[in-house]
């Protein structure tokens, strides 16, 4: 694998059943990329999606991440190793403060979580740094002390998103980042993996159905359909790949871009 | 004032209020035997509290533990004529051992299953006691007499307000040790476990790890809670690890305000007292115990406490939110995956 894929997948298949959910799917992601990975409802995306980040292992195929080969390993040793993600819904600590959310995470990071006694006052400090700068780059800080319950959809996906950069991943899946959203607050989370991208110099993974987003953010998009991939390429090729559009894109969506 | 000052304050005037018990006790007609015992089964409550209300896990089977403690303080009386100090060391450190032989089978299951594996082992250790006649004396169990307290050369025989006072002593050391713990990173990381272990494990935590030692932490005190008890009594049966004696130690840290550090002992005081004092009246107390459960579930589902912190904090008298107590439904506990 050459050093420009961060990850890989090589022939995944998923199968619930009798029912055929992912079907030799094959992926490889630059390495600070922003890539989309679109196609219409059950084209298994989001099960395709959980076979990368360990959500559960795969029937067939492998998964190759910073050239490991990570298709065995547990969700947890994913994340030690550089990967973090998002859910549909929000997963977050819906008892919690934003602060207490981010807390967790930090800690996590910074070796701490397994303590039985508080950190020690200049660990304290670095968790507290790491904390703002955390709040700071998604914008929550006017809400650090708020119970993260209390906020809105959009906010509570941007903390999310700041929780799964806690742990300073190389590389940030984003399953669905705009579902659900108002128009405003899908220009902020917008906004935010351009960040992550520009400004961090993360790679992105994102599933997306909002064709908008899809085709104003990412760099390389992977089409789905039934399970397996129907095209490949940079947002001019799929916008114009005749089969993308028979399957899924409406003609007048791609007339807008 | 904060909600840190409150805490400090109420917590050393309860404490100051328990070192009074000895007096305060012949006006509320209760025994000092009754005191200690509302001490030392609230380290039981203590024990289940820290997997039920802090990690989220079913812990119906926590008397195996307390029972482990019983026994082995008092068989080491038996048979070893062990003193005091040891003879609860000794009993810790068998609860102790427990957890850390079952924890394994235990820490991968979650929701109605992990209670069912729980009361189950706790079964195995019941039947052990009660089959196992020539050593545990089998039904009828082991009486002994109270060892002395060897510190040094004093041997002091402990008379029933100076064992309070002892109880009294371990009850606030477990306090401490409890109250410093879920205030640790690993505490908070515990809290989060309950209510969303994916997350903790999206966060690079092996979640696992975290619920073996909170397991181990919450063996050790029901060991030491049955360790003392089996002391207070100067009896140990089989009953002690039976899943009737997990079912009042749950109770009791629902009742008081599981997810509260001060709950434990509200709810062991209530569930003592009320079973003294209701059982003098009917031999039926079961049946208002059970009736004041079901009242507590349907009405105040964060328990005593719970509830009382929930009221403050909407008349804006707390700042932060302790930690809740509701219990984490199965459906969500089973949202592990791998």
């Amino acid at each position: 694998m050459s050093e420009d894929i961060i990850l890989e997948a090589r022939g995944i298949n998923k199968h619930f059943g009798g029912v055929v959910a992912v079907n030799d799917m094959t992926v490889q992601v630059k390495r600070g990329s922003i890539h989309a990975v679109i196609g219409p409802n059950g084209a298994g995306k989001t099960t395709f999606f959980n076979t990368l980040s360990g959500f559960y292992f795969p029937d067939a195929g492998d998964v190759y991440f910073q050239g490991e080969k990570i298709t065995r390993l547990i969700n947890w040793q994913r994340i030690q190793r550089g990967m973090s993600r998002t859910f549909q819904t929000p997963s977050i600590f819906p008892e919690l403060s934003v602060h207490d959310n981010l807390l967790i995470g930090v800690q996590s990071a910074a070796k701490q979580a397994f303590r039985l006694h508080a950190p020690s006052a200049a660990a304290a400090r670095e968790i507290a740094e790491r904390i703002d700068e955390l709040l700071g780059f998604v914008n929550l800080s006017n809400v650090r002390d708020r119970l993260v319950s209390e906020l809105s959809h959009g906010s509570q996906r941007l903390c999310e998103i700041a929780m799964s950069l806690a742990t300073r991943p190389a590389m940030v899946l984003l399953d669905e980042p705009m579902a659900g959203l108002a128009e405003a607050e899908t220009e902020r989370i917008m906004r935010v993996i351009r960040d992550l991208h520009g400004r961090l110099g993360l790679t992105v993974l994102f599933v997306e159905h909002n064709m908008r987003v899809v085709l104003s953010l990412a760099q390389a998009i992977t089409v789905m359909d039934r399970g397996g991939k129907l095209a490949e390429g940079d947002p001019t090729a799929i916008a114009s790949n005749q089969a993308v559009r028979d399957a899924y894109l409406g003609k007048e969506v791609l007339d807008h871009v | 004032m904060n909600r840190r000052h409150i805490g400090l304050i109420a917590s050393v005037v309860t404490a100051l209020f328990l070192a009074l018990g000895p007096f305060i006790g012949p006006f509320l007609q209760l025994d000092i035997s009754i005191l200690s015992e509302v001490l030392l089964l609230a380290i039981a409550a203590m024990s289940v509290n820290l997997l039920l209300g802090y990690t989220g896990l079913n812990a119906f089977g926590n008397a195996a533990f307390f029972g482990l403690g019983a026994y082995g303080a008092g068989l080491g009386v038996v048979y070893f004529h062990l003193g005091f100090i040891v003879a609860i060391l000794v009993g810790t450190l068998a609860g102790l051992l427990g957890a850390l032989v079952i924890g394994p089978f235990l820490l991968r299951r979650r929701g109605i299953y992990f209670a069912l594996l729980a009361i189950a082992f706790g079964q195995v250790f019941y039947f052990i006691a009660y089959r196992f006649t020539d050593i545990t004396g089998g039904e009828d169990g082991k009486n002994f007499e109270r060892p002395y307290l060897g510190i040094a050369a004093a041997h002091i025989k402990l008379s029933e307000t100076s064992f309070y006072y002892v109880s009294l002593l371990v009850f606030l050391l477990a306090l401490v040790v409890f109250w410093y713990i879920v205030r640790s990173p690993f505490g908070k990381t515990l809290a989060a476990i309950r209510q969303n272990e994916l997350r903790v494990r999206y966060l690079g935590l092996n979640t696992d790890r975290f619920i073996y030692v909170a397991l181990l932490v919450s063996a050790g005190l029901a060991g030491l809670s049955g360790a003392m008890y089996g002391m207070l009594i100067g009896f140990i049966f089989p009953l002690m690890l039976d899943w009737h004696q997990s079912g009042d130690f749950v109770l009791m840290t629902i009742l008081g305000g599981a997810g509260t550090v001060w709950g434990p002992l509200i709810g062991g005081f209530i569930f003592v007292v009320g079973k003294d004092v209701i059982s003098t009246i009917t031999p039926l107390w079961q049946i208002f115990l059970g009736a004041l459960f079901v009242a507590c579930v349907l009405g105040f589902p964060k328990g005593i406490l719970g509830s009382a912190f929930a009221a403050l904090k909407k008349r804006g008298l707390l700042q932060a939110e302790p930690p809740s107590g509701e219990m984490k439904t199965p459906e969500l506990a089973e949202s592990k995956n791998v």
